[in-house]
């Protein structure tokens, strides 16, 4: 475990460079803090509070020079202190060690860094020079010890900001709606485009862990950066079709190099989009007759358009030189052992987790009619009804079960297919739903039914036909270890719900029917296809697996985040046969650990400008029908909404000992 | 609405909630400096950030250093705006703003005139130690185009024509480029203006605080013809020069120095002096004949005015597929050049080659207009040397010329020397509308206009339209919009099918020339002398004797004896041009765009 030699941090002073290491208290937050990269350690780091030394050795003067350095590059240029005094400090902290009068140069570096630190628009500029005037401000003589010449220690520096680390792809989302507030809409895209090709569904969908992050809540609101991203892929949608093209790829690799991605879901499209730019054949295989995985079968249309958004941005795949090819399923149509004979080199599975879970509880039978999984009655309406256009009854009065956004798509979907009562049973609270509060209070406008502290106990059929459910209500118990509280049925509380259907979407697992005889993959206890967190790779080398049948159920962000981080895995393994150090990742990864001191306020007043206002089709109108809920902003409301992003930059960076 | 109690350097104001810390001490009689902000704009970008004050919020202990521009005023908070450290990082941040600028003021279009200067002097800035020639020496120096240079080395990045640029105009070239020390305003799509969609309105131009954005500087020719015993200059100036170059010599906005101004070039030496206002008289005949006809043969409706080259430029480049609505008949200046260039050299028995047409408009594009390749004969152009209004200023300053200090003088030249009310009125939005209105009422019907003064056409909303009903030709369905903005509304909604009109006036210009991109310019203000300039133009038209271009006594003369007809075939070879596309594909592939992203 490594300790805090001396630093500042917020303002407070540590120095324990007279204390014996048994004297120092561990700092929690720090246990990763010790190697940088396998036999790398960490001297020191810089962030936007303040900094840590590590190791006395550490060369401060490098390190703080290359940090302003690395914060000037970055700076966007507008506001004056920033622009203009990193570049300046820069300079002379570079010039500092061949300076004679270092005392007045130091007072020269000392004012600059406050003025920036004080004076700058953003982020950036606030906070990139706070660890130098802290450093300067108590320990110069560790500044001036290190003037002799450049030790050649290592260095890495990052820059990033709260959405961009709670975002699983780390997409650079100050930096596309720097672009917006520009008008340069193509740019703008073009940096969420750099992460994954599913720009328009992922502004439709995202859960958004970003603008829970988001640093104007403190203020009014977090900014809609999820409007902002569909914004800009719907309103460069139309001109997109030149965008791509073989042109893309930097680099061709030779034939033989093949790549097999497993499903055209968010994991799969991920990859393939990534392998394909990186030069690779790649091949992609999908069981159902359409793309998208769980994108195109688990979300409803009047939430995700399926051909105007989602095939059109798959179909960058083709565009790029992959294949796709349909209704080949893997245990079914070829197996593993059939991918490596065919020369495949590496393979990725995105599977997804498809199989609906059952509620288990008497009565439950899959045989019945009107008892349907919740992904099924979704695959179900989309594959018979939307696009086969086949009708389809499913009665007056229909019971879903969850709490998740499956269910609600379940519910809100019933309603569109003109069943008349649409009841929701949740067996917790309303505020404990795991589904967007967005998704639940649109439902409730349309009209859904909910039932919360309420459970199935028994579903009743009668000649092979679902006539009811058995509910019980729920009681909130007492707290357990970690905080939540537990439920229990009532006592006495049981009745019965007559209905002819009953859809349980309570979640779903990975269906095992992939794995013939023959196949060894090792699957976990919960049946998911164990891999390298780093790495993504399964415990076969070279094929690699993301998405849902790694994680279970999760969202279309983490998956495509997934896929990219398995890209660049089978890249090197492709390479180099093993799988690089990733010094980015490595940063983000330290500041995980050190989240809870690094999180930070705004202190001084600012203007209000609320969230723009997405149009929505009138629930009255909408609720019969599959047309997209959500209408587009303006180009004029876009803007405005950009210009509240704050620009919540910070830079941080480490020394190292090579 | 009850008012906020708040602290201003320890002494209690009272203010209403949703206000700036800035809006609040200046009401109170606290001066604070500001460079980026510009009021009227309601822009307020903080990006210069020299608005500094210290805050301090009730129970928050702590003193706080803000921009004052973007910090709401809050109930109980304490500014203080003269405090040592708040005077000190003022200074700083102008010492830092100067640190990447080309300081060789001296040779600056704005110099004496620059707004970084004065905020260097309420700073009391006394030194710049930071200076790094390698700072800016790279940035963009573009001299493409011919109305506006843009030099980067000076920009101080007050976003000021950003604004401009996309907001009033709606035409949104200009926009932020690279990062870091090189960010500089940059050019949507391009490298260069000239190549890229502006429209030369200049309106830029009117907000830059320092020399980074500019008219092209054309001065120095008009000097060397002036000297030219061999060159014979004719000058001409546009209907909305002569009641704002007084403000480039200290007089009120407003000011008519028509008679100064005639005096002033002919002390700097011009062969004859003339005024761009009867050729304005000429363009009514031959756009009001050519209205007629379009009504009555069924011609493309409506019929846009074309005197405006941004408007032209405008739609070159935005909506090609329409440039038949455009009138025929070239625009004031550009008939002077070809009257004066035949007529004139005819009557006054000048070879034309010898003849040279100065220009003194309101105007930036009136630059790029006179360029244009339709404009020459035998490489001879009709009008050779564009200046603005502000440069003719410089121009006379440079000669030792003080205007208000001049006796008035009056037109003499018995050929081109009259203009009539409707002339004049060309300088302000509706103004062209109007007098065309005036004479085609007449050449329809017979019969004169009675009540002259078409109220409905004029003010300075956006869009303003009319019906009128003209014996011999109908009810006419007329519109008038001014501002680039306004304008493609109109078109949108011509092209849509959405509006019947017949006849449409478009000024470049918010306000029309009074306001246009060549103009004296005020500092930190947007326009201010709008209203005043336009009252002075209306007030020129109610004094005139003649107040209809077809009663212009030597229009009638230039027709019996020259000319013809309106619309003849002498009138359409000399007085009509032509449209050509100009729009650009722009096709990014993502290549481009992520080379781009860095």
């Amino acid at each position: 475990m490594t300790v805090i030699r001396y630093g500042v941090w917020e303002g407070e002073v540590i120095d324990n460079r007279d204390r014996r290491r048994f004297e120092i208290a561990d700092v929690p937050g720090f246990e990763d803090f010790d190697e940088f990269d396998p036999g790398n350690s960490v001297l020191a780091f810089f962030g936007g509070k303040g900094f840590f030394v590590f190791d006395e050795s550490a060369d401060m003067l490098e390190a703080v020079q290359k940090h302003i350095a690395r914060a000037a590059e970055e700076s966007c240029g507008k506001c004056t202190p920033c622009r203009v005094g990193l570049q300046v400090l820069s300079q002379k902290l570079m010039e500092l060690r061949q300076y004679p009068k270092k005392g007045k140069m130091l007072d020269d570096i000392q004012l600059l860094a406050d003025q920036i630190k004080e004076t700058s628009l953003c982020g950036l500029g606030q906070t990139a020079p706070v660890a130098l005037a802290a450093l300067l401000k108590h320990f110069s003589d560790e500044v001036l010890a290190s003037t002799s010449r450049p030790s050649g220690q290592g260095a890495a520096t990052y820059v990033t900001a709260p959405c961009i680390e709670a975002c699983p792809a780390k997409v650079r989302i100050p930096k596309y709606i720097d672009y917006i507030k520009e008008g340069k809409f193509t740019h703008s895209v073009g940096v969420v485009l750099q992460k994954y090709p599913m720009a328009a569904t992922c502004g439709r969908v995202c859960v958004r862990f970003c603008e829970l992050e988001c640093r104007r809540t403190q203020v009014d609101e977090a900014v809609g950066i999820k409007v902002l991203k569909r914004f800009v892929a719907d309103k460069e949608r139309y001109v997109t079709d030149s965008w791509f093209s073989k042109d893309l790829i930097a680099a061709k690799k030779p034939d033989d190099l093949k790549v097999a991605v497993i499903g055209t879901g968010p994991a799969g499209i991920s990859v393939a989009y990534h392998m394909l730019l990186r030069g690779y054949p790649v091949d992609v295989f999908e069981a159902m007759t359409e793309p998208g995985g769980m994108a195109a079968v688990g979300i409803p249309e009047y939430r995700l358009p399926k051909k105007e958004i989602l095939h059109k941005e798959i179909s960058i795949i083709e565009t790029l030189g992959g294949t796709i090819t349909y209704n080949q399923r893997m245990g079914h149509d070829f197996t593993l052992q059939d991918l490596k004979d065919r020369g495949y080199h590496a393979i990725f599975l995105g599977l997804g987790a498809h199989r609906g879970k059952t509620l288990g509880i008497p009565g439950e039978d899959r045989s019945v009619e009107g008892y349907i999984t919740g992904v099924k009655f979704l695959l179900y309406i989309n594959h018979y009804f939307i696009d086969i256009g086949l009708p389809v009854d499913l009665g007056e009065v229909m019971v879903v079960v969850g709490g998740g956004n499956v269910a609600m798509d379940c519910a809100r979907s019933a309603l569109r297919m003109g069943v008349k009562e649409v009841h929701l049973v949740y067996r917790r609270t309303k505020s404990e739903m795991p589904a967007d509060v967005e998704e639940v209070e649109a439902a409730e406008r349309e009209g859904v039914i909910f039932h919360f502290l309420s459970h199935p106990t028994r579903i009743l059929h009668e000649d092979g036909k679902v006539t009811g459910v058995e509910l019980i209500e729920m009681e909130i118990g007492e707290a357990d270890a970690s905080g939540r509280r537990g439920v229990h049925p009532k006592e006495g509380s049981a009745h019965v719900l007559e209905t002819n259907f009953i859809v349980p979407a309570i979640g779903q697992g990975v269906d095992h029917t992939f794995l013939t005889g023959s196949e060894t993959l090792e699957l976990d206890k919960w049946g998911l296809i164990p891999v390298d967190g780093s790495t993504m790779m399964t415990d076969i080398k070279g094929v690699f697996a993301g998405g849902d049948c790694v994680s279970g159920p999760a969202t279309l962000i983490e998956a495509m985040s997934q896929g990219e981080r398995a890209a660049e895995a089978m890249d090197d393994y492709l390479t180099y046969g093993k799988v690089k150090f990733n010094p980015e990742r490595r940063m983000s990864k330290l500041l995980e650990g050190i989240k809870k001191i690094n999180a930070d306020g705004v202190d001084v007043p600012v203007q209000h400008m609320y969230r723009v206002e997405i149009p929505e089709l009138d629930p009255e109108v909408r609720k019969r029908i599959f047309e997209e809920v959500e209408k587009p902003i303006s180009k004029e409301e876009a803007i405005r909404e950009a210009e509240r992003c704050m620009r919540c930059y910070r830079v941080y960076s480490v020394v190292t000992d090579k | 609405m009850t008012k906020l109690i708040g602290y201003i350097n320890g002494r209690q104001v009272e203010f209403d909630d949703g206000k700036t810390v800035l809006e609040v001490a200046r009401e109170n009689g606290h001066f604070i400096p500001t460079l980026c902000k510009m009021g009227e704009l309601n822009h307020a970008p903080a990006t210069c950030r020299v608005c500094l004050a210290e805050i301090e919020r009730q129970g928050n202990g702590g003193r706080k250093t803000v921009t004052t521009c973007n910090t709401p005023m809050e109930a109980n908070l304490h500014v203080y705006t003269r405090t040592q450290n708040v005077r000190e990082k003022q200074r700083l941040q102008v010492e830092l703003l100067l640190a990447d600028h080309d300081q060789d003021c001296a040779t600056c279009v704005r110099h004496g005139d620059c707004e970084l200067q004065d905020v260097a002097q309420f700073v009391g800035l006394q030194q710049t130690r930071f200076g790094n020639e390698a700072f800016y020496q790279s940035r963009t120096r573009d001299s493409s185009s011919p109305a506006i240079v843009r030099d980067m080395t000076k920009c101080i990045r007050c976003f000021r024509c950003v604004t401009v640029c996309r907001d009033v105009q709606g035409v949104d070239v200009l926009t932020v480029v690279e990062k870091g020390l090189s960010t500089e305003i940059g050019v949507r799509d391009s490298v260069f203006i000239g190549g890229s969609d502006c429209v030369s309105c200049g309106q830029c131009t009117l907000v830059c605080p320092v020399g980074a954005l500019a008219e092209v500087q054309d001065a120095e020719p008009v000097v060397d013809f002036l000297y030219d015993p061999e060159i014979f200059t004719v000058f001409q100036f546009a209907p909305a020069v002569r009641v704002a170059l007084g403000e480039e010599f200290g007089l009120a906005p407003g000011t008519n120095v028509e008679g100064e101004l005639i005096t002033a070039l002919r002390r700097l030496g011009a062969d004859v002096v003339l005024d761009t206002n009867f050729t304005a008289d000429l363009v009514i005949m031959e756009e009001g004949t050519e209205l007629m006809s379009r009504l009555k043969t069924g011609g493309r409706l409506p019929m846009f005015t074309s005197c405006s080259p941004g408007w032209i430029n405008f739609m070159e480049k935005n909506y090609p597929e329409m440039l038949e609505h455009l009138s025929t008949t070239k625009s004031p200046q550009q008939c002077f050049g070809a009257i004066a260039k035949s007529y004139l050299a005819q009557r006054m028995n000048v070879a034309p080659e010898r003849m040279r047409v100065i220009s003194i408009m309101p105007c930036t594009a009136k630059k790029g207009e006179a360029g244009r390749p339709e404009f020459y004969h035998n490489k001879q152009a009709d009008v050779d040397v564009v200046l603005t209004t502000r440069e003719f200023g410089r121009l006379l300053r440079r000669e030792g010329i003080h205007l208000p200090s001049l006796q008035k003088g009056s037109y003499d030249n018995p050929w081109m020397g009259a203009y009539t009310g409707a002339a004049e009125i060309f300088g302000t939005t509706g103004g062209v509308m109007e007098a065309a209105l005036r004479s085609v009422y007449y050449l329809a019907g017979g019969k004169e206009l009675e009540q002259i003064e078409l109220q409905a056409v004029r003010g300075l909303d956006d869009v303003r339209t009319a019906n009128i009903d003209i014996p011999g030709l109908g009810v006419a369905k007329v519109a008038v919009a001014h501002g680039l903005k306004a304008a493609r509304k109109i078109v949108e909604q011509v092209k849509n099918g959405e509006a019947e009109y017949h006849f449409v006036e478009v000024m470049t210009c918010p306000g029309g020339c009074i306001c246009g991109g060549g103009q004296p310019k005020g500092k930190k203000s947007y326009h201010s002398s709008k209203q005043a300039r336009q009252q002075a133009i209306y007030a020129i038209d109610t004094d005139a004797v003649i107040r209809q271009s077809h009663n212009n006594p030597l229009i009638k003369q230039l027709y019996d004896n020259y000319l013809g007809a309106p619309n003849s075939h002498l009138a359409h070879k000399l007085l009509h041009t032509s449209y050509v596309n100009r729009q650009r594909e722009i096709r990014h592939t993502m290549k481009e765009i992520w080379e781009e992203i860095s």
